[in-house]
């Protein structure tokens, strides 16, 4: 995971140009700090026991 | 709904009156609280027309016949433009009815129009830049917001604009406008009502369901909209009981749980008081009330957060690309947080899901209905950012979505219902959380305190 990594605006542009973005310096600076707390709060996730536990795939259709 | 379409079946009042009675009240207030969209006058006037003939030929008519209703303008009407409050689809005009406004109309209902909501239904404040911030009637005043993202329902239904709605919940945007404006919002179990022909914001997130004044209101429209539909791949076949008959009135003996931490004890101290004073007045009426906490509720906002903001991105790709600057700035800036979750993130998010149900699963295998705030606070002012919990300083945003958000991710039925007033008149909202498929049971305590309580039939002074 990487949210332990310095989060920059480079950092943004390089990640949304591999998913098919080309925001730029203007457009990445104000969700800078949102994508820190975001990617922050994902490696958190990282310290429940979720070792057994498969991913939801199908939700209550019965 | 349930009142006028007695009173409309048994011919007291006319659907012709009931409608003009309607858009009288739109006219009149709907420049101040911005809570429609489109007002369909000339084609509802058609409808109820058609509706009274229907009534004075003695041709069998539906239980919501000649009651007037209006979706969230995401819900697809043939022929009514559907917005999803954008102006990226500001002229979309869909060829069918989505399959829920289908049945209501089968049902005898009748479309006023199309209600306002946060842009694409990404947000919780149901503010919208395009056509308008909703403003919560109980302070037009004062700006308050009517929460969202069902915004338009929320304001509407309280301000007597119209008698019910359906609005969209992907994480609370039923329930966070009917705590704030002070009415009864269902959202059912995932898969209990077709989504299809409804913009989606999160695929595996989102529910349809009304937004009324009252539980048996709620259960007249759930009856009218549940149920298989082929054309909503996650839709259930189970069958559909008769919810109105499940409404008793009885609770004796049902096992209620009172989820305390990051429910309960952690609302602002009004909502606090008032939540507990309900689930006191629930086991006065017989219920047995004990206290339930969720070990891994505190994660939900982080996983649900990724969940949503890559199912987002997937259905917003294009149009983010192509007219970005047609996206209202907050939505842009959610939308655009989606490109930074990986595959690994989304799928960690959704073992977080499954263990957050498992845990809800567990806490319902001894009880019936679980209980908490709806929101852990009131209405905000709107660009209020900064707020005030029981257990300290949050943004607005995440305090909103805070109570209602874990039962999108589980997928379990839940129902908001007012509980008493703030000490300046702002609603406080009451949430009832029950088993997969027993909307029956939440609806039934939902109308037991009804019964005995009155405040869902206080009326902002505006109305």
């Amino acid at each position: 995971m990487l949210a332990r990594m310095e989060i920059s605006v480079e950092w943004l542009k390089r990640a949304a140009a591999l998913a098919g973005f080309d925001w730029s310096d203007a457009d990445l600076e104000p969700i800078r700090p949102a994508v820190a707390r975001l990617l922050e709060s994902l490696e958190r996730l990282e310290q429940l026991p979720l070792a057994e536990v498969e991913p939801t795939t199908q939700y209550r259709v019965i | 709904m349930a009142e006028l379409g007695r009173m409309i079946a048994t011919k007291q009042v006319s659907p012709v009156e009931v409608v003009r009675a309607h858009l009288d009240r739109i006219a009149a207030l709907d420049s101040k609280l911005r809570a429609f969209i489109t007002v369909c006058a000339d084609a509802a006037l058609e409808s109820a027309r058609a509706a009274e003939a229907d009534l004075m030929g003695g041709r069998a008519v539906g239980p919501l016949h000649g009651v007037p209703w209006a979706p969230k303008d995401l819900y697809s009407t043939e022929g009514v433009r559907t917005t999803g409050g954008s102006t990226i689809l500001a002229d979309s005009v869909p060829a069918a009815d989505a399959t829920v406004v289908a049945r209501l109309a089968r049902a005898g209902a009748i479309l006023l129009g199309k209600l306002n909501m946060h842009e694409f239904a990404y947000g919780p404040e149901g503010l919208n830049a395009h056509y308008g911030d909703t403003r919560n009637p109980w302070s037009a005043d004062a700006h308050r917001i009517a929460g969202g993202s069902s915004s338009g329902s929320g304001a509407a239904v309280a301000a007597g604009l119209t008698p019910g709605s359906l609005g969209s919940d992907t994480g609370g945007s039923i329930r966070i406008p009917a705590s704030l404006c002070g009415i009864t919002g269902l959202k059912p179990t995932y898969g209990r009502a077709s989504r299809a022909g409804v913009l989606p914001l999160a695929w595996s997130m989102d529910h349809v369901g009304p937004m009324t004044r009252s539980a048996r209101d709620c259960a007249l429209m759930l009856s009218a909209i549940a149920g298989y539909d082929p054309a909503d791949a996650t839709s259930s076949v189970l069958p559909v009981p008769d919810y109105t008959a499940a409404l008793t009135g009885d609770v004796k003996g049902l096992r209620v749980g009172l989820l305390r931490a990051h429910f309960t004890d952690a609302a602002a101290s009004d909502v606090r008081a008032a939540v507990e004073a309900a689930a006191k007045q629930l086991e006065r009426a017989g219920a047995v009330v004990d206290e339930v906490n969720l070990m891994h509720v505190a994660h939900v906002a982080a996983a649900s957060a990724a969940i949503v903001a890559s199912e987002a991105l997937a259905y917003h790709a294009a149009w983010l690309r192509s007219r970005p600057l047609d996206y209202q700035a907050d939505v842009r800036e959610r939308l655009r947080l989606g490109a930074f979750v990986t595959g690994a993130h989304y799928v960690r998010s959704q073992q977080v899901r499954a263990l957050v149900r498992r845990e809800v699963d567990e806490a319902l295998a001894r009880r019936d209905v679980l209980l908490a705030p709806a929101t852990p606070l009131t209405a905000p002012v709107l660009g209020e950012r900064e707020t005030t919990l029981g257990d300290g300083p949050s943004d607005v945003r995440a305090a909103l979505l805070r109570c209602a958000r874990p039962f999108n991710f589980s997928g379990h039925p839940a129902c908001a219902a007012p509980c008493g007033f703030t000490a300046g008149g702002l609603p406080i909202g009451v949430q009832v959380v029950g088993r997969p498929f027993d909307e029956a049971t939440v609806l039934r305590v939902v109308d037991a305190y009804q019964r005995i309580t009155d405040w869902h039939t206080r009326r902002p002074a505006i109305a």
